[in-house]
């Protein structure tokens, strides 16, 4: 009896433990309880102060004595004594305060959240795997391991983040890591390529070339100019230089490619959202109050925790540089030194084609190009998943780039498959062109700089403290001819691929214009006049001519001007179409709330700001209206894209028969007149709920809800709502899920660089630290703070606490 | 007394532990301590549950104070019981039968 009970209590015990130490899925996740919950080296250690100890560590691999002071934000100032300690520190560093992140972002990138959070996440991983994600950052990876710069570079970036890894025991691991069960693995050379590509995956990979072929088999090549023009003559594009292009461009053969006629049945991938953009722009000295230059910029991304941004401020001889760094790259993407400042908008232009391959057979092992029968490469993917069996994809490869599409994914018929073109899949170089831009002193360096820089293709502003202002359009651009893009192509002719690039010195660009300034904000390119043909999925049409306005009037400006302009929140979009959709409303049969809407309305003064409510029911209206006008779209059995909102708005105004307003569903003849009246119903009456759900006047930010949101869906223990303005095609872009994610404004005066940034977040990526949201409420109030931009490790003033590293003796 | 003595023996012996070894060490210690101490089954339970329970919370407390509560805020908004009890109850049940395990062990004749 006694071994029996004896027996019992130790199977008990044993079980318990077991149950207790690793995760569980009942219906939802279950951490290791044991582990997460003992205090001696679960969650309760990741709880941190703002205090931090010195530390002093030996490591390997180091050559000389880095001394790294984090000031009063946990900015870290690293100061090395050459350029291989310096990365190995920069490294080392981010991966203390952000390894999760940037582990998670590059099994992202890599197709490899299944083995984190299960099978749940086995479609976004074969996306990823399909798109050539893997691919494209092994052909980055062996340019960048090609040049010796960029490979000293990464190599000690790569090692610094290992030497943290190593170092850490259960206790140490960041608190996601524990949610979730797993461990870091090895940082790899390749995971920086993986993540520059996850950048080009959210910037560049627009495309709409299926649905623009199911539109043009449907509606025609005229309905085509009107909904989907190239350019919607929207004026101030980003550089207008009419009539001064003067080189000789590239052409092609110019025989007119063949449009396709056919209606695609696949579903495309899921788009990445067309609210990421950007605003950059630089004014001259001669509209400054100093006489400097100033540099402002603004990326729009999706608003995360922990941020996607980490600033950093790099000292070693030859480099002084502080800004924003991304976690997983080496260097400072947007930022400036001593002499320079530059800041990064997204170019707008279709990099992407989808070729429709024609196989031999079953097979898949041939396909037919140029009347020939052409080998194709299989891969064998395998997926891990968490709590499941791996599972395996067989992805097939043209010269082209994957076959993304074909019977087992998204596609219906086993021989119509489309094989994907990105620009992202060359290799490239970009981590040398920030090496450059880190140390460069002029706008010299600054052209070097970016004929490094491939993908993803950005606007580029500059300024520096010599004086001298620019923007370039720099990327990989292949020579288009006219159409050439805008539909899927035929693969089986080697006549309609990239044939040619525009050769760096054609790209858009111009340096100290007449005006005085230059800016960026996601816009069509540049004047009619340039030689190219250009494309892309959308063009930015409202922050562009708000920046161009303001900085036209603006003189004698200040940093201060440049920050407040960031937080700009006038609605070009309403200023432009409500006075329209006012007087289409209906006024004689309204119900009280309508009357009211409509007298908030039509009182409001444009500003997107946190207190209005004509901003809410001007947005309601507007988000009632868009579908309604394009129901031919949104009930489409084929895919179709959905034509701007600035072309919506001007066939509104100008077209008000256009047959597309008649609402195909009902018999009455609908004009743009009566949607506009419906969805002002509509938009009242959505506002009127949300007033009875929450129980609150619809203030705008209350309205809007921004939130910033931890990059694990949002959990909602770590994540924030805040109140703020703005929204898209405002120039304080935050629409709620993404928007402003670094503001940073430079003064370059001769005597002294002065910089002030800020970003939704923290710099620690640590829910349980006091520094993982501490810039966040600075952010939403529309503070800066002025960076400590000292050349020398003892001026920086109030240092939390500082690391010594030194090279450990073998 | 004897009780007293598991007790506070389970505390030193796992914060010992568990100051080095992974959290599952606190059963072996618990186990150990009961054993040698020899109360009878259900005191050598309560004295394991308790005394683990201590250690934890009191862990858990001190961190929770000097931290300002900053962490523990949002693991009970993530767990579906307050991070306090889920830790006493997860900490105490293992501390608990480990320690009914030792003593009925030394009780076996």
């Amino acid at each position: 009896m006694k071994f029996v009970k004896i027996g019992l209590s130790l199977v008990i015990t044993v079980a318990l433990v077991y149950f207790l130490n690793r995760s569980w899925n009942f219906g939802k996740p279950i951490p290791p309880l044991g582990k997460f919950l003992d205090p001696f080296g679960g969650f309760w250690q990741n709880a941190e102060v703002k205090e931090r100890e010195n530390e002093t560590l030996l490591l390997e691999g180091l050559t000389d004595e880095v001394i790294i002071h984090y000031d009063s934000l946990l900015i870290p100032h690293v100061f090395a004594n050459n350029d291989e300690d310096l990365y190995l520190a920069q490294g080392y560093v981010t991966a203390k305060n952000r390894l999760w992140q940037m582990e998670f972002q590059t099994h992202a990138a890599a197709g490899r959240i299944s083995e984190i959070i299960g099978a749940a996440a086995l479609d976004y991983d074969r996306t990823q795997r399909r798109r050539g994600m893997v691919f494209a950052a092994e052909n980055s990876l062996k340019s960048m391991e090609g040049d010796p710069v960029a490979k000293a570079m990464v190599d000690n970036y790569t090692r610094g983040i290992n030497l943290h890894i190593e170092s850490l025991s259960y206790k140490d691991l960041p608190l996601e890591y524990k949610l979730l069960n797993y461990s870091p693995e090895p940082w790899t050379n390749l995971k920086c390529g993986l993540l520059l590509k996850n950048m080009a995956l959210t910037l560049n990979i627009g495309d709409k070339d299926l649905e623009m072929t199911n539109a043009l088999k449907l509606f025609g090549k005229d309905v085509i100019e009107l909904l989907w023009p190239d350019d919607e003559v929207v004026t101030d594009p980003i550089v207008d230089n009419t009539g001064n292009w003067k080189f000789e461009p590239v052409t092609l053969d110019s025989l007119p490619l063949a449009l396709p006629d056919e209606l695609i049945t696949i579903t495309p991938l899921e788009k990445p959202s067309k609210d990421v953009g950007s605003n950059n722009w630089a004014v001259s000295g001669s509209k400054t109050h100093t006489g400097s230059p100033i540099l402002s910029n603004d990326p729009h991304l999706n608003l995360t925790l922990p941020s996607i941004w980490y600033v950093i401020h790099l000292q070693a001889p030859g480099v002084n540089v502080m800004g924003a760094s991304l976690p997983g790259s080496p260097a400072v993407i947007s930022g400036f030194n001593d002499s320079i400042a530059w800041g990064v908008t997204n170019a707008q232009r279709d990099l992407v084609d989808w070729f429709k391959i024609e196989f031999k057979d079953k097979s898949k092992s041939e396909y037919m190009s140029d009347g020939q029968w052409k080998a194709a490469r299989k891969m064998i993917e395998k997926f891990s998943i968490k709590g499941s069996d791996p599972f395996y994809d067989t992805i097939t490869y043209t010269h082209h780039g994957p076959v993304t599409f074909d019977e087992s994914f998204h596609g219906d018929n086993e021989l119509k498959s489309y094989a994907f073109r990105w620009i992202a899949h060359d290799p490239s170089e970009e981590i040398l062109t920030f090496y450059k831009l880190n140390r460069g002193k002029n706008h010299d360096d600054y052209m070097e700089a970016l004929n490094h820089y491939t993908s993803p293709a950005q606007n580029f502003v500059f300024a520096s403290t010599s004086g001298d202002i620019a923007m370039r359009i720099q990327g990989k651009f292949p020579v288009r001819r006219k159409d050439e893009g805008k539909y899927v192509l035929d693969g089986t002719k080697t006549a309609t691929e990239w044939q040619a690039y525009i050769p760096n010195d054609q790209n858009v660009m111009y340096k100290n214009p007449a005006r005085g300034f230059v800016s960026s904000a996601n816009q069509y390119p540049t004047d009619p006049t340039y030689p190219y043909y250009i494309t892309a999925t959308s063009y930015e049409a409202y922050r562009n001519r708000r920046i161009n306005k303001l900085l036209t009037e603006m003189s004698d400006i200040t940093p201060r001007d440049m920050m407040e302009m960031q937080l700009d929140n006038f609605n070009l979009k309403a200023a432009e179409s409500l006075p329209a959709f006012l007087s289409y409303v209906d006024t004689t049969t309204f119900s009280q709330p309508q009357r009211n809407a409509y007298r908030i309305l039509s009182a409001w003064d444009y500003e997107n700001s946190i207190e209005s409510e004509a901003a809410s029911y001007y947005e309601a209206w507007w988000d009632s209206l868009f579908p309604l006008v394009w129901d031919e779209i949104k009930n489409s059995k084929v895919a179709l894209d959905y034509p701007t909102a600035y072309q919506t708005i001007k066939l509104l105004k100008e077209k008000p028969e256009l047959s597309f307003f008649d609402i195909v569903e009902t018999p009455e003849k609908e004009t743009a007149r009566e949607l506009v009246h419906q969805a002002f119903i509509k938009g009242v009456e959505k506002v009127e709920t949300w007033k009875i759900e929450k129980k609150k006047e619809p203030h705008w930010a209350d309205y809007k809800d921004t939130f910033i949101a931890h990059l694990l869906q949002g959990l909602p223990a770590f994540s924030y709502h805040v109140q703020h303005g703005g929204n898209h095609d405002i120039v304080n872009a935050s629409n709620g899920r993404s928007g402003p994610s670094w503001r940073m404004v430079v003064s370059l005066e001769k005597t002294k660089v002065r910089a002030w940034g800020v970003y939704p977040g923290g710099q620690s990526g640590n829910p349980g630290s006091p520094f993982y949201n501490s810039m966040l409420n600075t952010w939403a109030t529309g503070e800066h703070y002025q960076f400590q931009f000292e050349p020398e490790a003892n001026k920086i003033k109030s240092v939390i606490s500082s690391i010594t590293l030194k090279p450990a003796t073998k | 007394m004897k009780f007293i003595i598991q007790l506070l023996g389970t505390i030193v012996v796992c914060f010992v532990l568990q100051s080095f070894l992974p959290w599952w060490t606190m059963a072996v210690g618990a186990f150990t301590v009961a054993y040698l101490v020899g109360n009878k089954g259900f005191p050598a339970f309560v004295a394991g549950f308790i005394g683990v329970a201590i250690l934890w919370l009191g862990m858990a407390f001190y961190i929770d104070a000097l931290t300002h509560s900053i962490l523990t805020e949002k693991i009970n908004r993530l767990l579906p019981l307050n991070a306090f009890v889920a830790t006493l109850i997860v900490g105490g049940l293992v501390g608990g039968f480990a320690s009914l395990t030792g003593s009925l062990i030394r009780d076996r004749r």
